[in-house]
């Protein structure tokens, strides 16, 4: 037992009196009436929205006020409570809002609570009935669910690993966060269903993929998280998914594809917004990240480069495993590959860090696998 | 009555069908974004801004060239491919494998997706299946082209 509260209440005898006390008499405290607290009144700003959480964003319920270092509360009062003595100290690892938040917070919140799907029911699992597909075919595609139900795990894992360090005040965040890991939950999910309906079970764990995933869960700090969860590894995974629904075999496929990239792109949006919110805010964290980058990029790097993962993209952008679809898949997936590391360095440039170019070894393998993808007659879009 | 294609009445005549199937729009969720769609003919093209919130087409205009500062992103494409993937939609119900927004314009072939922000491109990937259902709803209109 972790914790003990400090007092034994089934044993207190004042305590147990009061208690019954208050049962035969009706007499109450009501102290809690007299909360000295802001009274608004939120609406709408738009009825068809309903009421968000821009909506409170009003006196001492709102976020804008939020001080970049919050020392009032460090307990689980709701922000804009009254604050009485006694509050435990819940101990957040968190407590400056330029660690943790972005601009807009709180819209990509009430955007992932809209767009929530479910793998069971929107899906048309049923087309599936009767689709052949050739074996090397099925065993890719299930080659490929299976790594991404491993990349998916943890994405649900880290996310989550974090819920309990943020402080309260930053409820958007959390709310968010807990989105977040519900979202990767739902793909793990939906790639777990999909490698099991191929007809082939499961394939192969990537030892490749998992100490680049065990990266991301083990970050020193919620920014470094972010960055490398967030930014490098979810742009990746955009990125591939996007890569993933055009290769789609069947339209059932393509169907999940859409759905997960939608929940992975607000992820990387949310990751650019505080990525930028920490460089405008928090300056002397750039070169804390700058480090934390090089070994993301690093492993991600390793990690995208995975047999188990490159092999099954070849397969399925070439078709099959003949000479001529194995140099068919190899042109594809190189496409792919450095449209990935593209993608990565105009999002870091976006966020406020160009000089990324310059120090990156990644953006040196870009360079490198941009002329040999050229010298091979690649052409690249 | 048939609409043509390219022009604000097909986007409009969309939106209408969006209202009217509101209930299967609003389980997709909020759609905040506003886009481009550009289409080229003979050497010209024609302009259109698509703006969406909440959960439906608040307006569509048709400009003279698209800046990109105003737009989260454009997609672009000849009259030929965005004719061949509506008459797809026509004949499907919806688009199929071949012929859905992403698999047109992933490697920039047919459809190409132009944008002046990372953060704006990846708006079309967030609102993916809006977008495709969107389109889809061409399945529903007799279209002709111009």
């Amino acid at each position: 037992m972790a914790y003990l509260a400090t007092r034994n209440f089934l044993e207190d005898k004042d305590f147990v009196d009061k208690w019954l006390y208050t049962m035969r008499t009706g007499e109450l405290d009501l102290s809690w009436m007299d909360a000295k607290t802001e009274k608004i009144k939120p609406h709408e700003a738009n009825p068809r929205r309903g009421l968000t959480y821009r909506d409170l964003d009003l006196g001492s319920y709102g976020f804008t006020g939020v001080p970049e270092k919050v020392r009032g509360n460090r307990s689980y009062a709701p922000r804009g409570a009254e604050l009485p003595e006694g509050l435990p100290d819940a101990q957040p690892w968190v407590s400056r809002k330029s660690e943790v938040w972005a601009f807009n917070t709180e819209s990509y919140y009430e955007e992932a609570v809209s767009r929530q799907w479910n793998v069971t029911t929107d899906i048309p699992w049923e087309r599936l009935d009767g689709v052949e597909m050739p074996e090397t075919i099925g065993k890719a595609l299930s080659q490929l669910m299976t790594f991404l139900t491993e990349v998916e795990m943890i994405a649900t894992d880290t996310p989550a690993l974090w819920l309990p360090r943020i402080n309260p005040e930053f409820v958007e965040v959390k709310a968010f966060i807990a989105s977040q890991a519900m979202d990767e939950a739902r793909h793990t999910e939906a790639f777990r269903k999909r490698a099991l309906t191929t007809g082939w079970g499961l394939m192969k764990a990537s030892p490749m993929n998992e100490m680049a995933l065990k990266h991301l869960r083990d970050a020193d700090s919620f920014s470094e998280m972010s960055v490398a969860l967030h930014l490098v590894a979810e742009g990746n995974v955009l990125t591939l998914f996007r890569f993933s629904e055009y290769l789609s075999p069947t339209d059932v496929d393509k169907r999940i594809f859409r759905l997960v990239m939608q929940d992975e792109a607000r992820h990387v949006g949310y990751g650019m917004q505080h990525f930028k919110y920490v460089l405008e805010n928090f300056p002397e964290k750039r070169e804390v990240v700058h480090a934390h980058l090089d070994e993301a990029e690093n492993i991600s790097f390793a990690g995208a480069a995975a047999t188990e993962l490159t092999e099954s993209f070849i397969i399925l952008a070439g078709g099959g495993l003949k000479k001529e679809n194995i140099e068919e898949g190899i042109k594809v997936t190189t496409r792919f590959n450095l449209k990935q590391m593209e993608e990565h360095f105009e999002r870091l440039e976006k966020c406020g860090m160009p000089e990324r170019k310059e120090r990156s070894k990644l953006y040196q393998m870009f360079e490198m696998g941009k002329a040999a993808a050229e010298a091979a007659g690649i052409k690249l879009s | 009555m048939a609409v043509s294609f390219p022009s604000t009445e097909y986007f409009e005549a969309l939106r209408d069908r969006m209202a009217a199937e509101q209930e299967k729009f609003r389980r997709l969720g909020f759609i905040d974004t506003t886009f481009g769609v550009r289409v080229g003919h003979n050497g010209k093209t024609r302009n259109f801004v698509l703006e969406f919130e909440v959960f439906e087409l608040k307006g569509v205009r048709e400009v003279d060239a698209i800046d990109p500062q105003k737009v989260d992103f454009t997609i672009e494409g000849d009259a030929g491919v965005w004719r061949e993937m509506i008459e797809n939609i026509h004949r499907n119900g919806e688009a199929d494998s071949s012929h859905d927004i992403n698999t047109l314009a992933h490697f920039g072939e047919q459809l190409k997706v132009v944008y002046d922000s990372p953060d704006g491109h990846d708006k079309l990937y967030r609102f993916m299946e809006s977008i495709q259902r969107f389109f889809d709803l061409s399945s529903k209109l007799d279209v002709r082209f111009n």
